[in-house]
């Protein structure tokens, strides 16, 4: 699941109509209601296995993990209205005296793991200290660069202990950053800030069996097959205002391929019934459902999310003259793209790199054009640059909806005389080429969805010139001192007011160097089964909240 | 034949060859005689004419399977009207999400079958005939080396390195060629395992011996008085060779490691259009279609010659 | 003592092979442009965390060095990392795979129930399928049940298997909801359910796989059937029955077993598009998401297994062949 959290999500599609169809009823698609309890929730998912050691987790606050594991923070999603953090084990979201430097947080009264021993300050900074040990990467890590002393600590295995971490008695916990953080609220619903008993802690195996904090434990782990979660007998209701915990049983059925997903929920027979997928439904799929009236009403679709873009590498020779990037931005048929997505239930067109729906967006266009581009202008671009018969690399994902893309992007450059050949790899093959240090590709097609809803995750990532390669996602390989200095600026202004004006400034100034060309803002459409409810998908994160997922009992 | 078993079909039961050698206008006869083969002739023909002549069809039915046509989806990708599109303008319907012509992919599509399954075989046979009969005839270390060499890549999961030669493989390489010599990496072992076991045969043949005895000369024998006796099983191993060929490109176009898009494959579309089969069964139907008819065809033709060289294998199809 | 030195040169050889497949592998996914160090280090990541991780998954080390820990690690385990975090791997240790948490020799043990299962059972079924269509073409020859067979077995051996498969999954599971869409279900768990959700790919493999035994029977049978003790056997007035069943079957075995060792060997090293196709976590969809996810020490480990199985098959066919007929025991 750690993929789903956040980048990389080029499978994309949605509903154009956002969130409901006019006609569903009250109790179906993105509704809620009273949670009855009781019933097995099955989950469809791609991924042959589920991380849940919480130093390698990826995933968001809403899904997996939150089943099974509390944090000091969570999210509070709720239909129609904006993500919230919230407290989770804690009794609010950190407090600070010092304008966001320190942060001190307390912990709830009451609090057990699965195996009833009570849940200490001590474990939630072991879990952090764990999530530093190269043995354990692979987790959301912002918190490692910002805790004082975060850069050379490696992990409690060899003995150490990281300081800035404090724990004056088993409640309370206090974090020591470099630099002033008013995201960190945010920073502390992330998976590492996960509990871990130290007595508990197997690094072999914890990511099958981690120590439950939720409503749920696991039951029983099969790698490829199945993962089934069972009641935690010690999870306190009272304790917890986000999770619902309605069924008694949640099963993981893996390995499952997103169209055989939407099958099984299109024909909603037997267990099916019970179930959801966690993948987006394919566009052959959404066709298929427009035509079946019982399909439709359980099909939901998220509010215009993550923006999909392409990325010009701009250190690569040609690509390096801002007219031929310009040229490139008129050159792409955003038509063909959208279409490629599924249509206008796959996302809206884009133009800024700010997202819709996160605070301080503003909507501007720097590059005006008819939606399937402006072929006549990108060719003058073209001539001007001097550059009339330049031959591109598109790395692409291997799979039928991101080649589908590639392809629209393809078709859209050939028409003003850009040779592009499309280089598909794999997955992780992708992931690991676009954020290397060697850059070998021109383009490449990617989706961005930020870690926390904060503008500063649409752009800081994408853009910094510190996130160039190493393990970074600056897949324009774009360094632009002006834009770095605007990105520091906004990160250490405390004032969100401020803050989203200057984010708004980068936008625009990152765009008049056309690193990327923003493509949708794209939606993600799940379909459920017919006995599942309280099912809805928010704008942010544009997942469903599985915390809150319950069944119709009878 | 299954891909996930191997890729080269297995030995004929018996190597023709050692079957009584047939005058040429006998062979011929009961090649035509036989209707199955001379269908499987007449759809590898037809295949073959359209692989080369794909540039002239499309220019006939004014498409090619590059451009997009948007106007033929409806809003949410779906080609409209009837059969996928099927139109005057568009003679197959359109593929889903993009709009390019069918009948244009269809046909660029064998090119890639036809041009990767042959290119394959030819490569295969030539380097299984050169090894296997050289094995087979000068036995002693080289002998031993190539038996290794063979065992090592029949003991090969063939379909995961093709996948691994592709993601390392620089883009530079045409992808048609990398699979040609990939296919043909792991489809010259088993033909060469026939033709030395067949040379060894040979060997031992009163007429080989007697001209070894007479003094040929080592390429004499090779090219004159052994290659002549393989020639039927050469032949009608290439003919069964190559719709295995077809059928792995195919497979490996299926799994996303074949040409990349959007040159058109057979096996991509057919993956493609399976998500589509409710929705619009046509864009399965034409690409699926032209697989099997090729494939059929090829093996039709392989049996009719294998039965010509060799009558006793036939049955009384007349 | 002649058998003996056969087949403990025939081992040694096995060995050997397997020895340059792993080489092979190995310099093939070396080669590989992605790091895999990388994919696990997180988001967001530090040139430092890299080096890290790059380190304790020993991939700082120069190639050579790997694949020689590797070679050690399958006859005396080794360690990866070190204090209270350290990750052993006990022999035979095909490896350790840092994206699963789980020695590669235990995802391997996960996966075969799997993919055996598929093998197995759909190999049965063409063998009686195939071996029975042949015989029974080649007896009655020319008439309408061998056209119709061959005829059967021509359509078969052309058609993928993935669109069989697919179609079938359509029809069967999707239309007629007769059997599920996929899945696995294990046989200690419950033998009804693992029999149903096996029914439909062990068809699919068994029909296609059919037409080839059925083709390489019937060619086989007829050939045997002209030969002279053949003759003689039915001159001595032997009932048919008896002259095919005792007499001749014997003799069409030998070609048959030895494809049929071949393909049920590379079968059972993972039925790449079977499995991809009904969503079965076997061999080979372990490997495929292996190679998807660039985990360097499972796709060596498994393509080293698969190559073991393939090669013990041939060493087994071998063997049989002994047996079944005494002039190949040179």
């Amino acid at each position: 699941m750690k993929r789903y959290s956040a980048l990389a999500l080029a499978v994309v599609l949605a509903l154009a109509g956002c969130n409901a169809n006019p006609d569903e009823k009250p109790d179906a698609g993105g509704s809620t209601g009273g949670t009855e309890k009781g019933g097995t929730l099955t989950i469809l998912s791609a991924s042959s296995d589920i991380t849940f050691d919480p130093a390698k987790s990826q995933n968001l606050a809403i899904t997996t993990l939150g089943l099974v594991l509390r944090r000091l923070t969570t999210w509070d999603v709720q239909p129609g209205k904006p993500a919230q953090v919230v407290p989770d084990l804690a009794t609010n979201t950190g407090k600070t005296t010092d304008g966001g430097k320190t942060w001190t947080y307390t912990l709830k009264d009451g609090l057990k793991y699965a195996d009833g021993a009570a849940i200490t300050a001590a474990d939630i900074k072991y879990g952090i200290e764990r999530s530093f040990a190269p043995e354990l990467s692979g987790g959301l890590g912002y918190h490692k660069s910002l805790l004082v002393g975060g850069t050379e600590y490696k992990g409690p295995y060899s003995g150490a202990n990281l300081a800035s971490v404090e724990t004056p008695d088993a409640k309370t916990i206090t974090f020591h950053l470099k630099t002033a953080y008013g995201d960190w609220p945010w920073i502390a619903s992330m998976p590492a800030f996960t509990p871990v008993p130290k007595a508990k802690d197997d690094p072999k195996k914890y990511t099958q069996n981690p120590v439950a904090s939720g409503p749920y434990q696991i039951e029983s782990y099969q790698q490829g097959v199945a993962v089934k979660l069972s009641r935690n007998p010690n999870w306190d209701a009272a304790t917890d205002q986000v999770r619902t915990a309605g069924p008694d049983h949640v099963v993981f059925q893996l390995g499952q391929d997103t169209t055989v997903q939407a099958q099984r929920l299109i024909t909603d027979s037997g267990d099916d019934r019970s179930a959801f997928g966690a993948g987006f439904v394919p566009p052959a799929q959404l066709v298929q459902i427009e035509q079946n009236a019982s399909a439709k009403q359980r099909l939901v679709t998220s509010d215009a999310g993550a923006l999909s873009y392409l990325a010009i590498n701009t250190q690569r020779g040609p690509l390096k003259d801002l007219k031929v990037r310009q040229a490139i931005q008129y050159a792409v048929d955003k038509r063909a793209y959208q279409v490629a997505s599924g249509g206008a239930i796959g996302g809206d067109l884009a133009s800024t790199l700010i997202t819709p729906g996160i605070a301080g967006r503003v909507d501007y266009d720097l590059y005006p054009a008819d939606p399937s581009g402006d072929v006549a202008k990108a060719k003058q671009l073209l001539t001007e640059a001097g550059q009339t018969s330049l031959k591109l690399t598109l790395l692409s994902e291997n799979s039928q909806p991101d080649l589908a893309k590639a392809q629209a992007i393809q078709q859209g450059l050939q028409r003003v005389g850009l040779t592009v050949t499309i280089k598909p790899v794999d997955e992780d093959a992708w992931t690991a080429e676009v954020t290397g240090d060697k850059g070998d590709y021109d383009l490449t097609v990617s989706s961005w969805q930020p870690d926390f809803p904060s503008a500063n995750g649409n752009i800081q990532p994408l853009f910094a010139s510190s996130e160039i390669g190493g393990g970074g996602y600056n897949m324009a390989r774009y360094s632009q001192p002006e834009v770095d200095k605007l990105i520091e600026q906004a990160t250490a202004e405390i004032d969100p007011a401020k803050a989203q004006a200057l984010w708004a400034q980068a936008d625009k100034r990152i765009l008049q160097d056309a690193p990327v060309v923003p493509l949708t803002y794209t939606k993600n459409s799940f379909l459920h089964g017919s006995k599942v409810q309280n099912f809805f998908v928010p704008a942010f994160p544009a997942y469903p909240n599985y915390l809150k997922v319950s069944l119709k009992q009878g | 034949m299954s891909t996930d078993t191997h890729l080269a079909p297995p030995a004929p039961a018996r190597p023709p060859s050692l079957a009584r050698r047939n005058g040429a206008r006998d062979f011929g006869r009961r090649l035509i005689a036989d209707r199955w083969a001379a269908a499987g002739a007449g759809a590898v023909l037809f295949f073959l004419v359209v692989a080369a002549a794909a540039p002239v069809l499309c220019a006939i039915a004014g498409q090619d399977p590059y451009t997009y046509d948007l106007d033929a989806l409806s809003e949410s990708g779906v080609p409209r009207g009837f059969g996928g599109g099927i139109s005057a303008e568009h003679w197959f319907g359109v593929e889903p999400m993009t709009g390019r012509d069918l009948f244009a992919i269809v046909v660029h599509g064998s090119r890639t079958s036809i041009l990767v399954g042959a290119g394959a075989t030819a490569v295969s046979v030539l380097l299984g005939v050169v090894l296997g009969i050289t094995a087979g005839f000068y036995g002693g270390w080289y002998d031993r080396v190539v038996t290794r060499i063979v065992d090592v890549l029949l003991g090969f999961p063939y379909l995961i390195f093709v996948i691994a030669l592709g993601a390392i493989a620089p883009t530079s390489l045409p992808k048609p060629l990398l699979l040609v010599g990939v296919l043909a990496i792991f489809g010259w072992p088993s033909i060469a395992r026939v033709v030395r076991s067949q040379t060894l045969a040979l060997k031992r043949r009163t007429f080989v011996v007697a001209s070894a005895a007479l003094g040929a000369g080592g390429w004499h024998l090779l090219v004159r008085q052994l290659l002549p006796n393989l020639t039927a099983t050469i032949i009608v191993y290439a003919t069964i060779t190559i719709p295995s060929m077809i059928g792995a490109e195919a497979a490996l176009s299926f799994l996303g490691v074949g040409v990349p898009p959007p040159t058109p494959a057979w096996g991509r579309s057919i993956g493609e259009a399976i998500a589509w089969v409710q929705t619009d069964p046509m864009f399965l139907v034409f690409p699926g279609a032209a697989l099997f008819l090729a494939t059929l065809g090829f093996n039709l033709l392989g049996d009719g010659l294998r039965d010509a060289f060799d009558p006793k294998t036939r049955g009384l199809r007349r | 003592m002649r058998i003996l030195r056969l087949v403990s040169g025939r081992l040694l050889s096995m060995v050997g092979t397997l020895l340059v497949i792993s080489l092979l592998t190995y310099l093939v996914f070396v080669l590989l442009p992605s790091d895999p160090a990388q994919l696990s280090c997180g988001r967001p990541c530090t040139p430092e965390r890299l080096a890290d991780a790059r380190a304790f998954m020993g991939y700082d080390q120069p190639w050579l060095q790997q694949y020689l820990a590797f070679l050690g690690g399958l006859f005396g385990g080794r360690t990866f990392g070190s204090g209270a975090a350290a990750v052993h791997c006990a022999a035979p240790c095909f490896g350790y795979s840092f994206q699963l948490n789980e020695s590669v020799t235990q995802l391997i043990l996960d996966r075969i129930p799997v993919t055996f299962s598929i093998a197995i059972g759909a190999a049965v079924l063409w063998l009686i399928l195939g071996v029975g269509a042949g015989v029974v073409s080649a007896v009655r020859r020319g008439t309408a049940i061998d056209r119709v067979a061959m005829t059967f077995s021509t359509v078969g051996v052309s058609a993928p298997s993935y669109l069989v498969g697919l179609l079938g999954i359509l029809l069967f599971g999707f239309t007629l909801n007769m059997v599920p869409v996929n899945g696995y279900v294990p046989l200690t768990e419950d033998p009804v359910g693992w029999l149903w959700h096996l029914v439909l790919p062990w068809c699919v493999l068994a029909l296609i796989s059919a037409a080839v035994y059925a083709r390489l029977t019937r060619g086989q049978m007829l050939e045997v059937l002209g030969e002279d003790y053949i003759r003689t056997a039915r001159a001595k007035g032997l009932r048919e029955r008896k002259v095919v069943g005792r007499h001749a079957l014997r003799n069409v075995l030998i070609p048959v077993v030895t494809v049929f060792g071949i393909d049920l060997g590379s079968l059972l090293g993972g039925a790449v598009i079977t499995e991809r196709v009904f969503s079965m976590p076997g061999l080979g969809a372990l490997l495929l998401d292996a190679v998807g996810n660039v985990d360097l020490p499972l796709i060596v480990g498994v393509t080293l297994f698969s190559a073991f199985l393939i090669i013990l098959a041939n060493f087994l066919v071998d063997l049989a062949y002994g047996v079944l007929d005494p002039r190949v025991a040179r």
